[in-house]
């Protein structure tokens, strides 16, 4: 996987390649129904590995990388396609569409959460139910709405972004992959795991973190399960709340995980509580 | 004590990312006393940036796999203040590979981040400008290809006077001043198709051509047969061992020999003959031209196929320098390519290309 330079032309190869291929999609499960993994911002369907397999009997489960991320295609960045967040919805509807799914559990984590709902919005009878993980349709600060960050922060992170590529290398050696809850498992060697291209990064976190949804949200019609960890400063409780106020039918749980990432750092109660929803 | 004073901070973590032991390097890069630093969550001593990237990247990298090396974050050492550190880390695992925590070590990199920041700058301007070069040059050779166009005109008014008052003049006085001019216009006319020539390379995608199989024989004999005439004291010597039949441009071929052998003429001792030689073997074309006389100097062998580089030339009358960048163009756009070598004994040029 080589690093994609910015000043090279980045369309026309997008054609070529099948969304199965540019999305490095896994198809897994022996269940009928389907249920679609989407990973957050900065990593890769490596992120659902404790929760998609405990899926597998009663599903089909779909896991795939938004480009950039893990082992997707690059070259299918586009950067007006993917200068909004629809674009990726866009990517999700490709996927699914080529599968020739309907009905889709669609699970989302983070900045894919709000990509599901606007992927179920324009397409509707693709989807059955939405999961959203750590959510929020908005991540600056507003008249009456907490989002968590002032503006000024954003543009902090941004700056960050764009004097160090570095943080964001894809030049990371091969990483070792544990699974403390399947020893048996062994440790595997991945070299994609939490790697995106820079330039892709920077311009993914600029469209993730000024992103602003909430009129979207409602509109949504699908049975939504919002899952809000105890102490995420990414997606903060009270954006969880607003959430639950905006879907109707919604219902919120909150997790005792803490972070972020609860399909790490608490698999078992992710799982239980998508259990009880689908 | 190696862990305390290390040149770098160092920290232990639990699996989960909080901090059980730091070093007093880090404690005083924090600024803060050591003993506040245990219990600490590792993101608490980061930027807001950092602190994202942590949730969203860095910490479940870590927390999985317990391994990262040189991640770039910024230590917040003060209200408004950052040290800007690379990160790496490993795992600690027991006896059954379980994760029980994580080494962690932060080494300064404010003067790395300058760097990189200034390379930043300094790319971003180096392809500013090679962009502006880019655009200058293609304004150049649109300029070019359009002024050889327009010249062409005026020279055929020229040529067409010429025959006009070749046909009503008596005078020899007059003729032999009608000779110099069509002499004249015949060189302006090959610069300018030189010209044109180079043009249409640089702004297209090289000189076209229309190969055809045919016999390149009387073709090379066509071309010397040309210089001899026009050099009647050179000499020249051919060579020709052609078995397979070639597909080849005829203008174009004709052109490129008879390129080189100019420059063989100009460059080349006068006293000694200049040889062409020519064969094919396993669907290849060798075609050579060579002469004695001083060699090529090592500076000029670098630049010699580059457009209007000019060597020295007894010759008052110059080129523009193009021949032999026209003559590798026409061996590229036939598939093959130009080589030269030059010593004391000899000069040698070699056309290589596929015969079909």
């Amino acid at each position: 996987m080589q690093h994609l330079g910015w000043n090279k032309a980045l369309r026309g190869r997008r054609d070529d390649l099948t969304a199965i291929k540019r999305h490095n999609v896994r198809v897994g499960g022996r269940g009928a129904a389907p249920m679609m993994f989407a990973h957050g911002f900065g990593c890769d369907q490596n992120m659902w590995r404790f929760v998609a397999p405990a899926f597998e009997n009663d599903f089909q489960t779909v896991l795939f990388d938004f480009v950039g991320a893990g082992g997707s295609s690059l070259d299918a960045y586009d950067p007006e396609r993917h200068s909004q967040l629809s674009g990726y919805a866009e990517d999700v509807i490709d996927i699914i569409e080529e599968l020739g799914l309907t009905g889709v559990v669609f699970v989302g984590h983070s900045v894919s959460a709000m990509i599901g709902v606007l992927a179920a919005l324009r397409r509707p009878e693709l989807f059955s139910r939405l999961v959203l993980v750590g959510p929020s349709p908005r991540y600056v600060d507003d008249d009456g709405y907490v989002g968590g960050f002032t503006a000024a922060q954003i543009e902090e992170l941004l700056a960050f972004l764009g004097e160090n590529p570095m943080a964001w290398s894809r030049a990371m050696a091969p990483t070792i992959m544990g699974n403390p809850d399947r020893p048996e498992l062994g440790r595997e060697l991945t070299d994609s795991f939490c790697r995106m291209d820079p330039e892709i990064a920077r311009a993914f976190a600029r469209v993730t973190f000024t992103a602003d949804n909430r009129d979207d949200l409602r509109r949504v019609s699908h049975p939504t399960l919002i899952l809000q960890c105890s102490d995420d400063i990414i997606a903060p409780l009270a954006v969880g709340e607003f959430l639950r106020d905006q879907i109707a039918g919604s219902r919120l749980v909150v997790l005792k995980a803490t972070g972020h990432c609860p399909n790490l750092s608490a698999p078992e109660e992710v799982v239980e509580a998508i259990r009880g929803f689908v | 004590m190696l862990f305390e004073d290390a040149p770098c901070g160092y920290v232990i973590l639990t699996p989960e990312g909080r901090i059980t032991h730091a070093n007093r390097t880090l404690a005083r890069w924090v600024g803060a006393p050591q003993g506040e630093l245990a219990g600490k969550h590792l993101r608490d001593l980061l930027t807001l940036p950092g602190r994202i990237f942590y949730e969203t990247n860095f910490g479940p990298a870590l927390s999985l796999q317990g391994e990262l090396e040189e991640v770039a974050l910024d230590l917040a050492t003060g209200p408004s203040e950052r040290l800007p550190v690379l990160i790496s880390a490993r795992a600690l695992r027991d006896a059954e590979d379980r994760h029980i925590g994580t080494r962690l070590i932060l080494v300064r990199a404010a003067e790395r981040r300058n760097y990189e920041r200034d390379l930043q700058g300094r790319e971003a301007e180096a392809i500013q400008r090679l962009n502006d070069e880019k655009s200058t040059a293609e304004l150049r050779e649109q300029f070019i290809a359009v002024l050889g166009h327009d010249l062409r005109n005026p020279l055929a008014s020229i040529v067409g006077a010429t025959r006009l008052l070749r046909r009503e003049t008596t005078s020899d006085k007059s003729l032999r001043v009608l000779d110099m001019m069509e002499t004249s216009v015949d060189r302006m006319a090959d610069l300018i198709d030189d010209v044109m020539d180079f043009a249409r390379g640089r702004l297209g995608s090289g000189i076209s051509v229309q190969r055809r199989s045919a016999s390149l024989e009387p073709v090379l004999r066509q071309v010397v047969t040309e210089l001899e005439v026009a050099q009647p004291s050179r000499t020249f010597v051919c060579d020709l061992a052609l078995t397979e039949p070639v597909s080849f441009d005829e203008g174009r071929i004709g052109q490129l020999v008879s390129n080189l052998l100019g420059n063989a003429v100009a460059h080349g001792d006068p006293r000694s003959p200049i040889g062409v030689s020519a064969s094919t073997a396993d669907g290849r074309l060798t075609l050579s031209v060579s002469n004695r006389g001083e060699p090529i100097p090592p500076a000029a062998m670098e630049r010699l196929f580059q457009p209007f580089f000019r060597g020295e030339v007894r010759d008052s009358r110059q080129g523009l320098g193009l021949g032999l960048h026209i003559a590798s163009e026409i061996a590229r756009a036939h598939g093959g390519e130009i080589t030269v070598r030059s010593d004391p004994t000899e000069t040698r040029f070699t056309l290589n290309m596929p015969c079909r």
